[in-house]
């Protein structure tokens, strides 16, 4: 039998930098969580909120403040409110480009050098950490060098996060193959 | 006049505002200089090919507003506030916004000033302005959008708050999705009168309608260079100023960009500051002026 639903809790944040974090720390403390778009009058247009169960709130609330992650607000939605989730996983597309190999998430674009993973280009994205971003990745090697989810502080740059963790099982998978 | 606006990452710039003059290693905005690769980072990328089209036009140079912004949203927040109590002296004829982080009141403020302006100036969005006009339901109270395919895909998904909640994403616009997102986008009061979609082929929108297709020069490796999206930006930004018709501005904004990703001849790792040079002579051919 299906499990029952539960009524759910949405956390809302001030700043995508807390929210980035939000879901990190509450699966490390063991809830379940999900990062959904919040509800239009407090979208903004660059927004991620975090679900958890609304039995949950008060533990998580806590998990959260003691990790300096800081709340807007908490909303006790009704059963069966539909939130838009985060599509990313279904947003990723690779181009080869011979020597280099480009991955996109949604609307953010990392490229990479084949040969040694040497990061060159990074795309996309308007929120002003981007360029920020793309001046701290340029030139190191995935996988060794900083990235877009410790730096950034925006839903472009957790954009960029999941290309960046693409293009680094690729780039892994394609240096084993020549390992062997 | 045209007001150029949007924030850099360098934390310690000021809110500055003066005339711009773009070098191939040296930006300068009133008296801050930028210099080697914040000449060409994010919102300075736009104002460099936004400059350089208009040495290349021959016609005074553009005017910028700009501030260090790492993502937090302070320097945003500033940024709109000031010009939402200057705009009307400052009495631009053409006003991009570019790189801010997406906010609510600082941003339909600042538009709701620009429009009661004595004569409202031609108002155009990318990047971060984009996601925030139509997130707060302000993009037809703007005239030009230049979105990339997922930003279009994003304007046409009346539901998504940015592209990371767009439900069906597309990666390669061709004939029939540009027309049908832009259709949709506009239908639904996502798109403003102009678009300009960026991709390997490139497409004028006018009220929702494709009227000019682009396609050549088509230089692949352009896509993954960070920054040829934001110069296109600039470079149709001071067309519109210099007094060109919007649609012909597109077209040939899409036409410069394209040659001079020919005359740099780069690879995916050329950067945008070895491409934006290339700008002025790209304008020479295109525009034919001096």
């Amino acid at each position: 039998m299906p499990e029952e639903e539960k009524d759910k809790a949405l956390v809302v944040f001030d700043y995508i930098y807390h929210a980035m974090r939000a879901k990190p720390v509450l699966e490390a403390a063991g809830f379940k969580v999900r990062e959904v778009a919040p509800p239009v009058e407090y979208r903004t247009g660059c927004d991620l909120a975090v679900e958890v169960d609304a039995t949950d709130v008060d533990a998580a609330e806590n998990v959260l403040i003691e990790k300096g992650v800081m709340i807007l607000d908490i909303l006790f939605m009704p059963k069966g409110a539909k939130l838009i989730p985060v599509y990313l996983t279904k947003l990723i597309k690779t181009v080869d480009y011979g020597e280099y190999v480009m991955v996109r998430c949604g609307n953010m674009k990392i490229t990479y050098k084949k040969s040694n993973g040497m990061i060159v280009n990074i795309s996309g994205g308007g929120c002003p950490d981007i360029p920020f971003l793309g001046m701290k990745l340029y030139g190191t090697i995935i996988g060794e060098g900083p990235r877009p989810r410790a730096l950034g502080k925006t839903v472009c740059a957790y954009t960029l996060e999941h290309a960046y963790d693409k293009a680094l099982a690729i780039y892994k998978k394609d240096s084993g193959k020549k390992g062997k | 006049m045209l007001l150029l606006v949007g924030t850099i990452p360098i934390e310690t710039l000021p809110l500055t505002y003066g005339t711009v003059n773009y070098q191939p290693d040296k930006l300068t905005i009133g008296d801050y200089t930028l210099e080697g690769q914040y000449v060409t980072l994010g919102t300075a990328a736009m104002i460099s090919a936004a400059s350089a089209t208009c040495q290349a036009l021959g016609i005074p140079g553009p005017n910028a507003a700009v501030v260090g912004d790492t993502g937090m949203g302070e320097g945003t927040m500033k940024l709109l506030r000031y010009l939402t109590e200057e705009i009307a002296k400052l009495s631009p004829s053409v006003v991009t916004l570019h790189y801010i982080l997406p906010t609510r009141d600082p941003f339909i403020n600042f538009i709701n000033a620009a429009h009661k302006m004595e004569k409202r100036p031609f108002l155009i969005a990318d990047a971060g302005a984009l996601l925030n006009a139509k997130a707060v339901k302000l993009a037809p109270k703007f005239d030009l959008f230049t979105p990339d395919p997922g930003e279009l895909s994003f304007l046409a998904d009346p539901d998504a708050a940015h592209p990371a909640y767009v439900q069906h994403f597309i990666f390669d616009v061709d004939q029939t999705e540009v027309p049908r997102l832009s259709q949709e986008a506009y239908a639904h009061g996502d798109a403003p009168q102009y678009m300009i979609v960026k991709a390997p082929t490139d497409h004028v929108i006018v009220n929702g309608k494709v009227v000019a297709v682009i396609k050549e020069p088509n230089i692949p490796a352009l896509e993954p260079i960070g920054g040829t999206g934001d110069t296109i930006t600039g470079v149709v930004s001071a067309l519109i100023s210099s007094g060109m018709d919007v649609v012909e501005a597109c077209i040939a904004a899409s036409k410069i960009n394209r040659t001079a990703g020919e005359l740099a001849r780069p690879t995916p790792a050329t950067t945008i500051a070895q491409f934006i040079p290339f700008i002025p002579e790209a304008v020479k051919k295109i525009i034919g002026k001096k």
